[in-house]
């Protein structure tokens, strides 16, 4: 059953969407509307056009046509497709938060670093960022680790790491690609309590890849994909993600 | 299969290799043609009268010699990144059941054969080049024909490539884990600070001694400079343990004193390895203490040419600064190029880490700024602390040479401002915006 009809006042909504590599149809006329506050799993097999919707709605990649618009709440609609590069850039560094699977930190920075460098990037004095980055690790059960480079971190925690970068800029969304993908079954369930806590837990909306059926069970709705079309969108009821 | 079958597999040039093994290339075509022209500049000396020949000979093996290490480096920096873009395929190597041994040798002939390469390439450089050099003047007259080595000469320095390419590829692999699942660095445990304080008073203790007390020595001209020679060689061994200490102490302080994430990341680059960062900008400090030491002697040589005896000591001081600037550029030359491949090696190997930030909204000029910084530092920090140092050593004679010929002092430090500057200029080909596959840093 098809839910964009029951969302009202969507935080992004998608008309159109389509997105071809060659003779490859990634994203073939996809229409989606997300609200705010909830988690969203997109789910379907490989190269049934997962990664390349996220890419789409978080502005990393541009359709070959349709739109995508941003409602940020207190904002007029933003029009994403129609950013040039440096304000789709802008814009992710700004109103988005990202966990990927591969946690994508700088191994040279400590943990407080890294989770401060989004702010920085964002004109934040370091001392100010830093003492935001230690509150948000502290908050996500790193106290004491915020020294450590990432090589001295386990998986678990760099991706704990990572998600208190995504939001420690107060981001309204995060998009996350198969964020416990590369965990054992134990750390990726704690490392997605976390992720959800953090973000829909806190009003915010998660939209996340995954293959994991057990993952995508815990948000409040899963679209799923095949050969670049959404071919269910199912929301799930009341209570699931406990 | 054999290794040669096996380096060929997986050496050959494809789209993702080309990159990398182009710069290797290009990398030993430059170290062949300095060689070759350095070479072919102390040839020319051969030509010249009896004692002339006797001071300029020694000398252009000084230049060669302080050419070495510069030189080393940027085969060592072209054998990582040689090796660095194999990884997959080395692990992969591995992972089939190949023996670390074999896997070496796969390596080290992939070097050895991208060097010859870039070594007969440099050889057409060389030739390219000769007319223009056969220009600078010795003697009050242009080099010529004399800067054509004998073919079995250059024959014998494409070999000399070669070899380095091997020595560096062995001695940059020693630093290499290669493993069924990855290439990963190894760590080196570093020289303890007491040892470090120990090598370093004692070689200044000595060259102080060897340096003041040269002239009482009753040994003639060739011992003289061999004197000289090592005494040099005992202070790049103190210079190289000054070096990582002193890169890291200003790494450290940048640290500190960082206040937006560019600072912050360019200074956590230094204090990764102070040691990889000093060996890159080792070369500077080189040319630092030979424009100091080489121009005060360049303006001491030529206090004397206002009176013409009609000897070839009238010329001295002109060709000691024509050396020296010579010796200089070609140094500077030689940090450029290996300064942009290493960079190129780091932004090749973090391209997923980079083109991920990308996504996440991270400029990626504040990254290529970051990447920049953390080579200039260490750079401006070397040239300046051992320019200063070298002053300090030669004060007297500086202040002199300063006074009495400033133009010539003036031209050493323009020509090291300009080399400083092309190192700067270099570093723009490993700019992740430019070096990344459009695809993979999509933004």
């Amino acid at each position: 059953m098809l839910q964009n009809s029951k969302v009202s006042n969507p935080l992004i909504s998608a008309r159109g969407l389509t997105r071809s590599y060659g003779t490859t149809h990634a994203l073939d006329g996809i229409d989606v509307a997300l609200g705010l506050g909830t988690a969203v799993a997109i789910m379907g097999p490989s190269g049934s056009g997962k990664s390349t919707l996220l890419h789409a709605l978080a502005g990393i990649e541009l359709p070959d046509s349709g739109t995508v618009t941003l409602n940020l709440p207190g904002q007029g609609p933003i029009q994403v497709e129609q950013l040039k590069d440096a304000a789709r850039t802008k814009l992710r560094r700004e109103a988005f938060g990202f966990v990927f699977q591969s946690g994508l930190l700088i191994p040279e920075l400590t943990a407080e670093e890294n989770v401060a460098m989004a702010l920085m990037i964002n004109g934040v004095p370091r001392g100010a960022a830093i003492a935001r980055a230690v509150d948000a690790l502290q908050q996500l059960g790193l106290a004491g680790m915020e020294q450590r480079r990432i090589g001295q971190l386990s998986g678990g925690q760099s991706q704990r790491v990572a998600i208190a970068r995504a939001q420690v800029t107060g981001a309204s969304v995060v998009f996350a690609d198969e964020p416990t993908g590369a965990l054992d079954s134990v750390t990726g369930t704690e490392v997605l309590d976390t992720l959800l806590r953090c973000t829909v837990g806190a009003g915010k909306t998660l939209v996340m890849v995954t293959h994991d059926r057990q993952v995508a069970a815990r948000c409040d709705r899963v679209l799923t994909l095949h050969d670049g079309k959404i071919t269910a969108d199912d929301a799930l009821v009341e209570g699931h993600r406990s | 299969m054999n290794i040669l079958h096996m380096a060929w597999l997986l050496g050959r040039p494809t789209s993702a290799s080309r990159t990398p093994q182009l710069l290797t290339v290009g990398a030993y075509t430059m170290v062949s043609a300095m060689v070759l022209i350095v070479l072919g500049g102390a040839w020319s000396f051969t030509k010249l009268d009896g004692e002339a020949q006797s001071f300029y000979v020694p000398l252009a093996a000084f230049a060669l010699v302080l050419l070495i290490v510069p030189l080393l480096v940027l085969g060592s920096s072209a054998a990582k990144l040689s090796a660095r873009a194999q990884d997959r395929a080395l692990s992969s190597l591995r992972l089939l059941g190949a023996t670390g041994f074999q896997v070496r040798a796969v390596a080290v002939t992939q070097a050895a054969v991208t060097a010859l390469v870039g070594a007969l390439a440099g050889v057409l450089l060389y030739l390219a080049l000769a007319p223009a050099v056969a220009l600078v003047p010795f003697q009050g007259q242009p080099i010529g024909t004399g800067i054509f080595l004998p073919a079995g000469a250059a024959a014998l320095a494409v070999l000399a490539v070669v070899l380095l390419s091997v020595i560096s590829a062995l001695a940059g692999l020693r630093k290499l884990v290669i493993t069924p699942l990855a290439v990963a660095t190894r760590r080196v445990a570093p020289v303890p600070s007491w040892l470090r304080a120990v090598i370093t008073v004692g070689s200044i203790v000595v060259l102080y001694s060897l340096f003041t007390n040269v002239g009482l020595l009753p040994v003639d001209l060739g011992v003289l400079i061999a004197i000289i020679i090592g005494g040099f060689a005992l202070g790049l061994l103190a210079l190289n343990l000054i070096g990582p200490w002193l890169v890291a102490k200003v790494g450290k302080s940048k640290l500190n004193k960082a206040n937006n994430a560019e600072q912050l990341l360019a200074a956590r680059m230094i204090l990764e390895s102070p040691v990889a960062a000093w060996r890159q900008v080792s070369g500077v400090a080189m040319a630092s203490f030979v424009a100091v030491i080489g121009g005060t002697g360049a303006a001491m040589f030529g206090f004397g040419e206002a009176q013409a005896t009609g000897t070839w000591e009238d010329y001295l001081g002109t060709d000691v600064l024509t050396g020296v600037l010579v010796t200089l550029g070609l140094a500077l030359i030689c940090v450029a190029i290996s300064a942009a491949i290493s960079q190129c090696a780091g932004t090749l190997d973090r391209e997923e880490l980079y083109s991920g930030l990308g996504k996440l909204g991270m400029d990626l000029a504040v990254i290529n700024a970051a990447r920049v910084k953390s080579l200039m530092i260490p750079a401006l920090t070397v040239a300046i602390g051992f320019a200063v140092a070298s002053v300090v050593l030669v004060l007297p004679f500086a202040s002199l040479a300063l006074l009495m010929k400033p133009l010539t002092v003036g031209t050493v430090l323009v020509v090291l401002v300009a080399g400083l500057l092309m190192i700067r200029v270099s570093l723009n080909i490993a700019d992740p915006r430019r070096l990344l596959p459009a695809g993979s840093r999509r933004d």
